[in-house]
């Protein structure tokens, strides 16, 4: 065995597992993190059992619902009551989890994949590469992340697909600072230097020594950005650049679709605008109950 | 200290060229013609061949990119909007005071309540006030600013009737508009009644847009006060007898208030982005309302002026606030 594979090993199997570990046991200490816990548990399971969970079908719209007056309230048959052309509510907020959950994950895998890759080539090679790719990462941050979200979205044409385009583009210089900072930091420790020192290929030593040393403060960065994802796509939705089909159970589009009927039926638009709040709560909740865990500061004094 | 600020004028070049190249780019990328797309749906051959000629468009692109530079510094032209077929300039110059209004307003609003909050929660550590205003801070940031902004304005202005629902001023009041700032043209026209409706139509936007920055306001001067608390500095000043009160006022908050001041500066980002949405739900006619009305009407030299426009006041507030970190710290300007 060749002292780099016993390196990578050692890197493995001992400050991974026991930064998790105390991690772990740290953030089920506080109590701020498990309320976090349960709200995405919540946002997630419905999320992923929409079909079962929700009543009815959340596009179908029927007039008879209405009984005459816009818009019935909550009520035992349906739950959350009914919008303006007849559709459960309660079934159209239980699948827009859905569409939520599903534009928070794509849009951060999308900021987190490029950034990643970008942050870490960049601190690793550093040199020209390095300040070309920053130069970049500055110009995109010249621009306020919502307003560049608005250019990329309406480059590509209002849609989903758009939106979680858009919203992940925001977040690659994010994760392209965080991660050349942390590169840049671990470059010269001792066990690079030995790596390098008995030949190892430069892109092994960048994906198998120093990413995993950098993981951290990404899956802190990552869990915020999955709060800000979610509120941004809402608001590129408010703005009419979301789904262009009104009868998608978005809770960005269904908020901006109801707004109109505020002081008739009020819940309509609250119950979505609560929906947003509950899950990107839930996410900043455990984003900071992360942050602390995973604190090297704090390590130790659990 | 000129040095520092030379050597940050020097990097904002290239960042002002790439916006520029950026938002020329973006058009080109458009779908269809990006003369059509200049022009919109009401477009016709003549004027079609009018912009290819302005802009250059039928030479090569790099020539095209120069023509554009040339047009937007050299002859401050930003182009026409489609929709009010007005110089984009011009509209800028009526609009962006609204926004600055506002923006101001919401600055306000956060550093006045958000200081003495984290300041408090930071002396209670551990506390009740100190715990709810935590989850406070985290329900601040958690709440998108529209839905906020429309939850204010349907309690406070439909409901209950305290405050105006819309714009920035009441039908009633007649005063000149020389600055565009509506708060001081009324100083200026020495009108009270005009000056307080100014204000009045200003406080639910300005809570509205000011929720988040006064969370993160809140929590950085929290997390500040709790570092500078067990500075040996602060220790030596009170094991010397001097009072509490003397000790927070002189010590601690002083010293504590650095990361805040630079936090402050960099909200512009969140506030100029969070504009857009709140100056849409209360109708102020601001660059948000102006570039969320331009989305809709496909209105894209409104979009390219504009966003370059935000974008290049976003990077010269964000100087400001660098050179005036490197006045107060002087660490920072040899770094």
């Amino acid at each position: 065995m060749s002292v780099t594979e016993l390196e990578t090993k050692e890197i493995q199997l001992d400050a991974p597992t026991g930064l998790w570990r105390d991690a772990w046991q740290r953030l089920i200490r506080n109590p701020a993190a498990i309320i976090g816990l349960v709200l995405v548990s919540l946002f997630v399971l419905t999320a992923l059992f929409a079909d079962v969970i929700a009543p009815y079908d959340p596009r179908d719209s029927d007039l008879s619902r209405l009984e005459g007056s816009c818009c019935p309230g909550p009520s035992s048959e349906y739950w959350f009551g009914v919008d303006d052309v007849g559709r459960d509510q309660f079934s159209r907020v239980v699948y827009g989890a859905r569409f939520s959950l599903l534009i928070g994950v794509v849009a951060v895998t999308v900021g987190v994949t490029f950034g990643v890759l970008l942050g870490s080539i960049s601190g690793y090679l550093g040199g020209a590469t390095d300040t070309l790719i920053m130069r970049l990462m500055d110009i995109m941050l010249s621009i306020p992340g919502l307003l560049m979200a608005i250019g990329i979205a309406a480059m590509l044409g209002p849609g989903l697909l758009s939106v979680m385009i858009a919203v992940g583009v925001v977040n690659i210089p994010i994760f392209a600072r965080l991660l050349r900072g942390s590169v840049l930091g671990q470059k010269h420790n001792d066990f690079v230097l030995a790596a390098r020192a008995v030949g190892v290929p430069r892109r092994t030593i960048l994906f198998s020594h120093i990413l995993p040393n950098a993981i951290s403060p990404v899956i802190v960065a990552g869990t915020l950005a999955l709060a800000t994802a979610i509120i941004d796509a809402a608001g590129l939705g408010f703005l009419g650049l979301g789904p262009q089909d009104p009868s998608t159970p978005e809770w960005g589009t269904m908020l901006t679709n109801t707004v109109r009927y505020l002081q008739t039926a009020p819940h309509l638009a609250i119950i979505p605008g609560l929906a947003i709040v509950v899950s990107v709560l839930g996410f900043n909740l455990i984003g900071d109950g992360l942050r602390e865990a995973l604190d090297p500061k704090l390590r130790g004094r659990t | 200290m000129l040095r520092f600020v030379v050597r940050r004028l020097l990097l904002l070049v290239p960042i002002l060229l790439g916006l520029s190249i950026l938002v020329f780019l973006w058009v080109r990328a458009l779908p269809g013609d990006p003369a059509a797309a200049l022009l919109g749906e009401r477009a016709t051959a003549e004027s079609i061949e009018q912009v290819r000629e302005q802009y250059g468009l039928d030479r090569p692109i790099h020539i095209q990119y120069l023509a554009y530079l040339r047009l937007v510094v050299v002859d401050r032209n930003l182009g026409t909007s489609i929709e009010s077929r007005r110089p984009i300039t011009e509209e800028i110059s009526r609009r962006f005071p609204a926004t600055v209004e506002l923006a101001v307003a919401s600055l306000i609003f956060a550093t006045v309540f958000g200081i003495p909050l984290g300041f408090f929660a930071a002396k209670r550590y551990g506390g009740f006030f100190d715990n709810a205003s935590l989850v406070g801070s985290l329900l601040g940031i958690s709440i998108p600013i529209f839905f906020l902004a429309l939850i204010l304005k349907w309690i406070f202005a439909v409901e209950l009737g305290l405050f105006p629902t819309i714009g920035r001023q009441s039908v009633e009041i007649n005063v000149d508009h020389p600055t565009n700032f509506y708060v001081l043209d009324a100083i200026i026209a020495l009108d009270p009644v005009a000056f307080s409706d100014a204000l009045w139509h200003l406080v639910l936007p300005a809570i509205a847009l000011g929720s988040i920055p006064l969370a993160i306001i809140a929590r950085i001067t929290r997390a500040a006060v709790l570092d500078v608390q067990n500075e040996d500095y602060v220790r030596t000043a009170r094991a010397k007898g001097l009072a509490s009160s003397v000790v927070d006022r002189r010590h601690v908050f002083r010293n504590a208030m650095l990361p805040v001041v630079t936090i402050i500066g960099l909200q512009t980002g969140l506030l100029l982005s969070g504009a857009i949405l709140t100056e849409t739900v209360f109708a102020i006619p601001g660059m948000g309302s102006w570039l969320a009305e331009a989305i809709e009407a496909s209105d894209y030299p409104v979009l390219q002026g504009g966003i370059l426009f935000v974008a290049v006041i976003f990077v010269l507030v964000n100087l400001l606030v660098d050179i005036a970190y490197a006045l107060v710290d002087p660490r920072v300007r040899l770094s």
